[in-house]
């Protein structure tokens, strides 16, 4: 039986800079998780990854992206959303958003698209988000409670050491591997 | 008329629930639809919403997780938290609403092929679901009872059930009339005689006939007799064809549903099977206890240990005998095929005293019951009423096929599932007391041989559904085990009440089902009933038995019982749930085959061609592959002349779709083997069941002796037992086995491949008698040395080319070597890419170039480059008559036959030599150049 394959990516948008109007020093937990603004539509994301993905691949990479793109979920109070698009094509769309550097929106803020995690189905994507939020919110009470340093946020940030080598893998034997599952950690 | 037809139709539904019947909600959105489409919005949209709602994940707006436009690490946790709810609740949403719909969520075995229509094909549990999507999706529902009839056949058919229907109704109300006149009159009307309901009838020395069907199915059984659970089977199995019965009975050949590996896993290591075995043929012998001593030794049963004190257990009662038997045949003596004898014993206060008196004791009045199989049944039945006649005082012979049924069980759950269904009626039965100790068995091979329980139970239907045993509880207990190791059955042994044919008459006349609903209904909820004297005792008879290849397979439990009281066993047994989850699975004949197969044992008929019945099966095995063989097209079935068998030979040996043992033994060919009208007229003989008695003695007579003048030239053909084989071996003086006998054997391949039926069996080829010494590192180069051999002989060192292929010699590593020198060099496992080229690259260049034009023809001196021939036609030995990949043994087996007077000749050569070296042989299916290395062993 023909069946689409697809890829889901779990992309999260990471700041560096305070928003206007903010004062003080931030925890570096918040100055990372900002929220983004409400501006940010899926149409607008969608957009500027095809402008992205034109600019880098030209019209035959913009082509072969336009037809299976689509946001499944997007939260802006959490800045995270999740992508689906065909399995043969999700490189382009990982390379287009390494390249954004900026909120595709009108005097967009500098930002990081990050792409944490690669799944054939939704639902370990899900799973995923959930483990990260999970981890966030402890973080956060740790940085209620005071701690200085937190277990959680590292365990966050730092991935795990399997999921480099595993990256470290993929960029070996680019030409044939087809491993493109799994969770993706640039720390 | 259309209108009124529908009225009619719709009107019957009210007052007769029948069983299909479209969920009411779906009728009334047709007629919904009919009246305005727009009262109800479609299904598929809303459907279609209901699936986008299901996958939409809730955020929130980026203000949330702001204090006033501020970073605030309170609202950062409440921004997560929603999001880790909202993701959950997608994800569980997503679940239930996904794309399955509930009739593909059931177990398989629980799939209905209607069940996407019809609601009522999932389990109860599930309908109201059912209906609910079907209302969803819109399915279209059909209602057998209002479809119109298509076809002139269904038309005539409706209209004779609109007609039966106005009859009956015409008649209840007759009867209610009656009963309205009765009451009014009371007294006069009522009945004083009681009459008893009428015994079958059961005649001597004659065969009976089967029971009276009931009017609706006696035109399907005309050829053939049903059995007992025939309407239950018929919906779960592959029955025989309606024309063609199989031993003139409807056999379910195999479940519906796939079931090998289950079957295999069932009988072995978890669960059970179980068999309706009802077909299998009861005659009852009674007379004087020496007569009947003659009998039995007329029939082959001469081994001293039966006789003597040794069988004195088997005599009493407590032991079955089972083996083949044989009648006298001119000078020698031919296998009828295989019996189980059980006497009746005797009240043990009598046998006790006149156990000095052997006179005495001769004349004692006995019973004993033979159990055979139905394709011998009317050979064996003949000699028996033949011998018995012979006898003074004369014994008799009853014919009880359709008195005594039986059920068979096998695996590890067998026992327990008995002990579940089988409740001993009266506590104080010494047999019945034993039988429900018997608790924690797991193999009824781990009973004493051949034990026997004769017992009567209460009706299974009275605690129905089945309680599970408690097994757990039992395991190595001692008492089980000093159960096992005593047998306590002898003391107080009563007369078995299945020889008795009033008692089997009682039980068989059980309370209908209708009044033990009542009772049911009645009691009060998870009590069982009671047992009243409205329920008789039903008699049984459970004897288990050993697979003859020993070790550690399972037995199998038979249980006899009355031909009416399977049906209800037989129920329970389906229902009962195993202490290791399932229930019992269904076999039909090929599962008996099957597991028969994998115990390394041959199955009566299919491997016995040494008998009458065996030999009837071979012929119509040869019709069916004839006719499968016929159906093919011409350019994908085999063609048997072109066949290369390698160093010149041309052409299948014999005929390729038969174990061809007239070629074999030389014997002449009947003029077409594929005239299946002779068989049928031998096997399945419609007289032979319901003819008049007038009639009765022509019809015996045509039936006693119909194997001598209508058998083919292959029933010439002897079987030899494994005993007799062994003693002739082991014995000094070289007495050979007669020309034609045949032995039974069980192959194992040794490395590789897999036997099917009808290939072809070869003993080692011998080495030629001029060079008897021929130097094992010749033998080390047959590839590559053409010169050793001439072209259209075989190599002289065959022999030792098939020795080489033992994997347990050292040479064979060297003999590999050599072989593939031309093959490319194998490149190892697990090597990276650039070793794997430099591999590659070495191959293409250092490797020395093929031999161009090849030395010889191919298949000249070896096959496919290496591969021994196969020996010629002088050292064909015999053929196999079924073989596949045997599961259990995790390798090709296979059992089949072979020339008793060749593997003589083999033998007595290697004794000189290893032994083991006379064991080999070479397999290779019909129609195949390739052949393998086997060993065979004696069944």
């Amino acid at each position: 039986m023909v069946r689409l394959k697809d890829r889901y990516l779990l992309v999260n948008i990471v700041y560096t800079d305070l928003p206007t109007g903010q004062k003080g020093p931030v925890p570096d937990l918040l100055l990372y998780n900002q929220p983004t603004i409400g501006e940010l539509r899926p149409q607008t994301i969608l957009k500027g990854i095809r402008s992205q993905v034109n600019a880098l691949f030209g019209d035959c990479g913009s082509g072969s992206v336009e037809r299976s793109l689509q946001v499944k979920y997007l939260s802006t109070a959490t800045s995270t959303f999740i992508l689906r698009i065909s399995r043969a094509h999700y490189r382009l769309v990982w390379a287009a958003l390494t390249f954004m550097d900026r909120l595709p929106v009108k005097d967009g803020r500098p930002c990081v698209f990050r792409v944490v995690r690669v799944s054939g189905t939704i639902r370990k994507v899900e799973e995923e988000a959930i483990r990260r939020a999970k981890l966030l919110v402890l973080a956060a009470k740790d940085e209620m409670a005071g701690k200085a340093s937190s277990d959680a946020l590292n365990a966050l940030f730092r991935g795990d050491k399997d999921s480099v080598r595993n990256l470290a893998l993929v960029n070996d034997d680019h030409d044939d591997a087809e491993m493109d599952e799994g969770e993706v950690s640039d720390g | 008329m259309d209108n009124n037809k529908k009225q009619a139709a719709s009107g019957k539904a009210a007052d007769s629930k029948k069983r299909k019947e479209a969920p009411s909600a779906a009728t009334g959105t047709k007629n919904q639809n009919q009246q305005g489409k727009d009262s109800r919005p479609p299904a598929r949209p809303q459907k279609r919403v209901k699936f986008q709602d299901a996958r939409n994940i809730r955020s929130q707006p980026s203000d949330a997780a702001l204090d006033d436009g501020k970073l605030d690490l309170q609202k950062f946790l409440h921004a997560r938290e929603f999001e880790i709810k909202a993701l959950e609740t997608s994800m569980r949403k997503c679940k239930s609403a996904n794309a399955t719909r509930v009739f593909q969520q059931v177990p398989r075995e629980m799939r209905r092929r209607t069940a996407s229509h019809n609601a009522k094909r999932v389990p109860k549990r599930l309908r109201d679901r059912a209906k609910r999507e079907m209302l969803e999706d819109n399915t279209p529902t059909v209602e057998a009872r209002k479809r119109r009839p298509r076809t002139t056949r269904a038309r005539i058919r409706a209209e004779n059930a609109k007609r039966l229907e106005k009859l009956a109704a015409k008649k209840r109300k007759r009867a209610l009339q009656r009963e309205a006149e009765g009451e009014n009159k009371d007294e006069p009307g009522k009945t004083t005689i009681q009459t008893r309901a009428p015994r079958p009838k059961i005649r001597r020395d004659t065969l009976n006939e089967p029971p009276k069907p009931k009017s609706k199915f006696k035109k399907r059984q005309i050829n053939k007799t049903w059995l007992p659970t025939h309407l239950w089977h018929a919906k779960r199995a592959t029955m025989t064809e309606p024309t063609k019965p199989l031993w003139r009975f409807a056999i379910p050949l195999t479940p519906t549903q796939k079931c090998y590996r289950p079957t295999h896993r069932a009988s072995g290591q978890k669960g059970t099977v179980f068999w309706d075995t009802s077909y299998m043929s009861t005659v009852r012998l009674y007379g004087a206890a020496g007569g009947i001593e003659q009998v039995l030794k007329a029939l082959g049963l001469v081994q001293e240990s039966l006789w003597g004190n040794r069988g004195r257990k088997w005599r009493n009662g407590t032991r079955t005998w089972s083996g083949m038997v044989s009648r006298q045949q001119g000078s020698s003596r031919r296998d009828v095929g295989p019996a189980t004898i059980i006497w009746n014993p005797t009240p043990t206060d009598e046998t006790t005293a006149p156990e000095s008196n052997t006179t005495e004791q001769k004349k004692t009045q006995r019973q004993i019951l033979i159990r055979t199989h139905p394709s011998c049944f009317l050979e064996l039945f003949d000699e028996l009423v033949k011998l018995a006649k012979l006898q003074t005082p004369q014994v008799h012979v009853e014919d009880l096929r359709f008195e005594i049924g039986s059920i068979e069980l096998t695996g590890p759950g067998s026992t327990e599932t008995l002990l579940a269904v089988l409740q001993p009626y009266h506590t104080e039965e010494r047999h019945g007391q034993v039988f429900s100790s018997l608790v924690g068995v797991t193999n009824p091979a781990s009973l004493p041989k051949d034990a026997v329980l004769g017992f009567s139970v209460k009706d299974p239907r009275l605690s129905y559904p089945p309680k599970r045993v408690d097994t757990a509880s039992k395991v190595s207990d001692p008492a089980l085990l000093d159960t096992l190791t005593q047998w306590p059955v002898e003391e107080q042994v009563k007369p078995y009440g299945l020889f008795d044919r009033d008692v089997r008459f009682k039980a068989s006349s059980l309370p209908p089902q209708k009044s033990i609903n009542r009772r049911k209904g009645a009691n009060i909820p998870g009590q069982e009933i009671q047992v009243t004297a409205a329920d008789p005792p039903i008699p049984v008879i459970v004897f288990a038995s050993r697979p003859t290849a020993g070790g550690q397979a399972q037995g199998t439990w038979t249980l006899l019982a009355p031909w009416k009281c399977i049906l209800p066993i037989w129920y329970s047994i389906v229902h009962y749930p195993l202490s290791t989850g399932g229930n019992p699975r269904l076999g039909g004949l090929n599962e008996q085959r099957q597991i028969a197969f994998e115990q390394g044992t041959a199955w009566f008929p299919g491997d016995f061609l040494g008998t009458n019945a065996g030999v009837v099966w071979e012929m119509e095995q040869r019709a069916q592959r004839k006719k499968a063989w016929d159906r093919r097209p011409k350019g994908k079935r085999i063609e048997w002349a072109s066949l290369d068998l390698g160093a010149g030979r041309k052409g299948e040996i014999g005929d390729g779709l038969a174990c061809d043992f007239e070629h074999l033994f030389g014997l002449p060919k009947d003029p077409s083997p594929s005239s299946s009208g002779n068989q049928s007229t031998l096997d399945v003989d419609p007289n032979a069941m319901d003819v008049d008695p007038g009639e009765e003695a022509e019809a015996a007579s045509k039936l006693g002796k119909p194997h001598k003048d209508t058998l083919p030239s292959l029933a010439t053909v002897e079987q030899m037992k494994k005993t007799e084989f062994n003693a002739l071996v082991s014995s000094a003086n070289l007495v050979r086995p007669p020309p034609r006998s045949i032995i039974s054997v069980n192959i194992t391949f040794v490395t590789r491949g897999v036997a099917n039926a009808c290939a072809r069996i070869y003993r080692l080829p011998s080495r030629p008698s001029a060079t008897t010494t021929v130097p094992s590192s010749e033998a080390e180069v047959p590839a590559t040395d053409p010169v050793a051999a001439g072209i259209g002989s075989l190599p002289a060192d065959l022999r030792d080319q098939w020795l080489q292929k033992l994997p347990s010699q050292k040479s064979g590593s060297r003999c590999s070597k050599t072989t593939t020198t031309h093959a490319a060099p194998h490149i190892p496992h697990g090597v990276d890419q650039g070793t794997r080229k430099q591999l590659m690259a070495k191959s293409l260049l250092s490797g020395d170039p093929l031999p161009y034009p090849r030395p010889s023809a191919a298949n000249q001196t070896d096959i496919g480059g290496g591969h021994p021939l196969c020996p010629g036609e002088e050292d064909l030995i015999g053929f196999v008559t079924a073989g596949a990949y045997s599961l259990s043994e995790g390798k090709g087996t296979a059992v089949g036959a072979i020339s008793a007077e060749k593997a003589f000749d083999t033998l007595q050569e290697c004794k000189s030599g290893n032994n083991k070296e006379g064991r080999l042989c070479i397999v290779r299916n019909a129609g195949e150049s390739v052949g393998w290395l086997a060993r065979w062993e004696l069944v």
